[in-house]
């Protein structure tokens, strides 16, 4: 396990593509945090999306995931290493980029609290879903559509979906929290669920 | 020691592997030889524990792959023409797989320099070429000194070169006693290189031999030239020989070269050209592998 999280760090600390990815979005959403907490929280949750997905879904899509399971044949141990991973790097890059936002929250630093709770959440749910659909791709697109269209067009982000629940949590509504929590549960337990899946050679 | 007990993968109706049962032994090189799409990665894939098999046991010294302590000291795997993120370098790459496999930085360079990479570690794999991509997934497959190694078309994209080098590797690991699987849809690639022949087509065995009897099971075959063809032809045949010609030479079966010899002497015909004609292993091969 701690050998599978050693790894997959040293992964994505040697991947260029991924560390600048960081940097860039990282920038982004620090520079919303100077305009609205709640706006980075938002840029934040998007964000530790994509780095679980992008170190999940990418050992498919380059199919180093066969190489993965073949140094951890018990897969869900995999799986628990990356979500670990993905939870540890989505946290400090949170933590980084609200320096802005802490510093002009008018309420102590409230979002800012908030979010860092509820961010190793959302790793685990971008961990489960990419271990899920398997493709980058498919899923960064779908989140988009489904954050437009879904939550926020036909849901008014009113509705307990994922996304709309995680923003509650971030603004300190604990129910949101919770319900946050099962959507994430549930996905990993779908998740760990179809590990079992065969991998696709070329 | 490698052994599919039975083993079979289905797909809906399809079956890719039909009750293979085949075993490779310690000390010996193992070419597993099908034409392209008759089943070969897909056993390969169950033996390492990437495909489930439908039923059937695919096991590596007795145990499933999924059972095994510490797998990648246990087995290396070359799969896929090298996988690796073409966005790192094939040195992080190596580090990364040796903190899997619980080894230490150390060989990495040693494995590097072994492979004939260790001046292109530090470049990104997605600049490798194919050959080069060959060479660190058999780095990487070498990472946990593992004894048995399972390898699937590991030829594909290294050139002559490539696969000398390949060639006494795997040589030299069936000589330490190690096991050796290798893949292949092509005959000659091997010929040189395997023990044990596998043939597999349509996702069943045709063959399980020693390479040796796979030539002597073919029969072999004297082309005979002399100056009076139609008397040497009857005297071979008298001889209990059995004779064809393609108009140049006569062909015959079922005598040595030193019986065809003699015969010809007796007959007193001076012979200009005896050879014995070694069967063309490919052919024997595409014979198998296209039966139905």
């Amino acid at each position: 396990m701690i050998a599978l999280v050693r790894s997959e760090l040293y992964r994505m600390a040697t991947i260029r593509s991924s560390w600048v990815s960081f940097v860039l979005f990282g920038a982004v959403a620090a520079s919303f945090g100077v305009l609205n907490a709640y706006w980075w929280a938002l840029f934040s949750g998007i964000g530790a999306f994509g780095i679980a997905v992008f170190t999940v879904a990418q050992h498919y899509q380059h199919r180093t995931a066969a190489l993965l399971f073949l140094a951890g044949p018990k897969r869900f141990p995999v799986l628990l290493a990356q979500v670990v991973t993905t939870m540890a790097v989505a946290w400090v890059f949170t933590a980084i980029t609200g320096i802005t936002a802490l510093l002009k929250d008018g309420n102590g630093g409230a979002t800012y609290r908030h979010t860092l709770t509820v961010i190793p959440i959302m790793a685990v749910f971008g961990a489960a879903t990419a271990a899920i659909v398997r493709r980058s791709s498919w899923l960064l697109y779908g989140f988009a559509v489904w954050f437009v269209l879904v939550e926020g067009l036909v849901g008014q982000m009113k509705w307990p979906l994922p996304i709309s629940s995680y923003l509650d949590a971030a603004r300190g509504d604990p129910y949101g929290l919770e319900v946050f929590l099962v959507w994430a549960l549930v996905t990993l337990a779908v998740a760990t669920f179809t590990l079992r899946r065969d991998l696709v050679a070329d | 020691m490698i052994e599919t007990i039975d083993l079979t993968k289905a797909y809906r109706k399809v079956r890719a592997v039909d009750g293979l049962s085949f075993s490779a032994r310690p000390g010996r090189v193992t070419g597993f030889l099908g034409l392209n799409g008759s089943g070969k990665t897909t056993t390969l894939r169950m033996l390492l524990g990437l495909t489930r098999p439908t039923s059937g046991e695919a096991l590596i010294n007795g145990r499933p792959y999924a059972a095994l302590a510490q797998p990648l000291r246990q087995v290396g795997a070359v799969l896929e023409q090298g996988i690796s993120h073409p966005g790192q370098s094939g040195r992080a790459h190596l580090i990364g797989q040796a903190m899997l496999a619980g080894t230490g930085r150390a060989r990495v360079d040693v494995l590097l320099e072994r492979v004939g990479l260790a001046d292109d570690g530090h470049r990104r794999t997605g600049d490798y070429s194919l050959g080069m991509r060959q060479r660190l997934a058999v780095a990487t497959a070498l990472l946990g000194e593992p004894p048995v190694l399972i390898l699937d078309e590991p030829a594909n994209g290294l050139d002559p070169e490539g696969i000398a080098w390949l060639r006494h590797l795997l040589r030299d690991h069936a000589h330490a006693g190690g096991t050796v699987l290798i893949s292949s849809h092509l005959l000659a690639e091997l010929a040189q290189l395997i023990d044990d022949v596998v043939i597999i087509a349509n996702g069943q065995i045709r063959r399980t031999v020693p390479l040796a009897d796979l030539y002597g099971g073919a029969g072999r075959r004297l082309r005979v030239r002399g100056r009076d063809p139609e008397r040497l032809w009857r005297a071979f045949e008298a001889a209990g020989g059995k004779v064809t010609t393609d108009d140049q030479v006569l062909e015959v079966d079922g005598l040595s070269a030193e019986d065809a010899g003699e015969v010809a002497f007796a007959a007193g015909v001076p012979v200009y050209e005896l050879t014995v004609d070694t069967p063309n292993l490919e052919q024997i091969f595409l014979d198998l592998a296209t039966a139905r």
